[in-house]
């Protein structure tokens, strides 16, 4: 069982699997957060958060946020991309699109976390790491070439959490 | 988006901000008439109804909790009443309690989210949350913990603050222990009074002056605000069980949305919601709630749309109140579930989300496999009752300039606070070339 623990004491690292296993690769992040939180009994994993704004309140203060998630960029379904949330928050015009674009919810992750800035809850440093989607109808099962990018993507997170090791 | 000239206008938005989930409107004016309205969005129980068909009856309340990110406990207690009222099973008073007291910590948590970071940004000018909270911290600060308590009490009683995995048919897996849940009195006492801070300042904003004409539909609770039981009753007279009111409710599929569109036996359109909750249990209501929704100038009935913040910040009030309250009278269920009996059944149960009415049916054969599955949320019930608002404040505001007429539209849909969720999650990337 996951979650915040006491949220006066927040975790150091969590790992958050963002997304929905109902929607195809859009499960690509809760899959990868299980396998993290599986192997990596240090972390707190958080998810599946399909609302990031749901994050405010669960990632306060810890020291590293690392986001696992589906995106689309137009790259080859499968690749993996390491983003620095954290920089492109704080300009207001960094490489992750705009408040908003995460699907039109309530407010999009970067917006969610200039919104923890501006209260002082952010964590340090949020880092996304992506995994090209391409499948995003209703249903269960990643698609191949994401399926296969997991384990990469795992791999990703774990030198995020636990660099020495 | 606003384009048109001459006699004929359109406001159009592709994707509507702030509300849970994708969404559009178009409103259509000829010669200084609304002609047309029309609310566009993407639902997805039906491809959940086809998903639990042969599963176990036992798996539908974790399935369908993942319909929805905001309000996982509603699809929970629904399909939960929904099962039990086809195998016949009655929960005891300890059960009820427990579950009264996680669905007070999701309606504190969905009220919090959607007054201070979706709604209240509206009325005081702000593009967004973030805005606000840059130029009023402490208000949005106060948003916050109060997401965050009824995040914890979803915890304490669900196992987890998003997604509770606690719940089954029946009750839940394992009663919270005492001193856990006695441990939520503290900060569900300073909720209770952010909430009172809530109401105050909520009512001190400037409401458009448009005036809904709604048949309300909404739980009727038996001596408290209704949550996870009820009767089904109108403003015009309706009283029948989940069941028969299921009997009633007909569903049509427009070309334009994945969404179906739910009308009272065929015909009538009608709300639920805070608005319809209110208006049906106001005499219910907690006593300090009732005290602040009085001094908040609120009457027995509110049919300014615009004025659901003010009723919204009335029901948080009352989820932190009966949730102390539930805290204080905590005795742990012993066991924690009601034994299940599978048998071939129909069942129907009706809970109140935080946004609305939400009700299952299901049938059941022998061995306790879904046979036959029906999820009707809120906002398909709501749904024709918020394009008639589009209409209403639409025509009322043809001399305002464009964009601002089309922000009145955006406000008119987030009154109503729609779930038009479960929108794929994944992040559109952008790179920007420097």
């Amino acid at each position: 069982m996951s979650g915040s623990g006491d949220p006066g004491a927040a975790p150091r690292v969590v790992v958050v699997g963002m997304g929905s296993e109902y929607r195809r690769d859009d499960g690509a992040g809760v899959a990868v957060a299980e396998e993290v939180a599986r192997t990596c009994p240090h972390v707190t994993r958080l998810g599946p958060i399909g609302e990031p704004l749901d994050l405010l309140g669960l990632w306060d203060g810890a020291d590293l946020a690392v986001v696992a998630d589906a995106v689309r960029s137009g790259a080859e379904p499968g690749t993996v991309q390491l983003i620095e949330l954290s920089e492109a928050a704080g300009t207001g015009q960094g490489s992750v699109g705009p408040p908003g674009t995460t699907s039109t919810h309530g407010i999009g992750l970067t917006g969610v976390l200039r919104l923890a800035r501006a209260v002082g809850s952010a964590p340090r440093r949020v880092v996304v790491v992506g995994i090209e989607g391409s499948e995003f109808g209703n249903g269960v099962g990643l698609s191949p070439a994401v399926e296969r990018a997991v384990p990469h993507a795992v791999g990703h997170v774990r030198d995020l959490v636990d660099p020495a090791g | 988006m606003t384009h048109g000239s001459g006699s004929h206008r359109t406001i159009a938005v592709e994707g509507l901000s702030r509300v849970e989930g994708e969404g559009s409107l178009r409103v259509d004016v000829r010669d200084g008439v609304v002609e047309d309205v029309a609310l566009t969005i993407f639902e997805p129980p039906r491809f959940f109804e086809a998903l639990l068909q042969g599963r176990a009856a036992a798996e539908a309340p974790d399935i369908t909790a993942r319909i929805c990110g905001i309000c996982p406990v509603a699809y929970q207690m629904s399909a939960c009443a929904a099962v039990e009222d086809a195998v016949g099973v009655r929960v005891g008073h300890r059960v009820t309690a427990l579950r009264r007291l996680l669905y007070c910590g999701e309606w504190i948590q969905s009220h919090a989210l959607h007054i201070y970071l979706l709604h209240a940004p509206d009325f005081l000018g702000c593009a967004d949350a973030v805005e606000l909270a840059e130029r009023d911290r402490a208000a949005v600060q106060r948003g916050l913990d109060l997401k965050k308590t009824g995040n914890l009490v979803m915890e304490t009683v669900g196992g987890r603050a998003v997604h509770p995995v606690n719940v089954k048919v029946g009750g839940f897996y394992r009663a919270p222990d005492p001193a856990d849940v006695a441990a939520l009195a503290g900060p569900l006492e300073r909720a209770r009074d952010a909430a009172l801070a809530t109401v105050s300042w909520v009512a001190g904003f400037d409401f458009p002056d448009v005036e809904g004409e709604y048949r309300f539909v909404a739980l009727r609770g038996d001596g408290r605000y209704p949550m996870e039981s009820g009767r089904v009753t109108s403003s015009d007279g309706l009283d029948v069980t989940a069941g028969g009111f299921a009997d009633r409710v007909v569903e049509e599929h427009v070309a334009r949305s994945t969404a179906l569109h739910a009308r009272l036996d065929g015909r009538l359109e009608y709300l639920t919601g805070p608005l319809a909750r209110y208006a049906l249990n106001a005499d219910q209501l907690p006593e300090v709630a009732r005290r602040a929704a009085a001094d908040a100038g609120l009457g027995p009935v509110c049919t300014n749309p615009f004025r659901s913040i003010v009723v919204r910040a009335v029901e948080l009030v009352a989820a932190c109140a009966e949730a102390l309250r539930l805290v204080l009278a905590y005795e742990p269920p012993d066991p924690p579930a009601a034994p299940v009996g599978w048998r071939a059944g129909v069942g129907t149960g009706a809970t109140e989300a935080p946004r609305g009415l939400l009700f299952h049916r299901y049938g059941l054969d022998d061995a306790g496999l879904i046979t036959s599955a029906r999820i009707v949320p809120p906002t398909s019930q709501n749904q024709l009752t918020i394009e008639a608002d589009l209409r209403r404040v639409a025509q009322a505001g043809l001399a305002l300039p464009d964009d601002q007429l089309t922000w009145r539209c955006e406000q008119a849909v987030r009154n109503h606070d729609p779930c038009i969720s479960c929108a794929a999650h994944f992040l559109d990337v952008t790179v920007v070339h420097r």
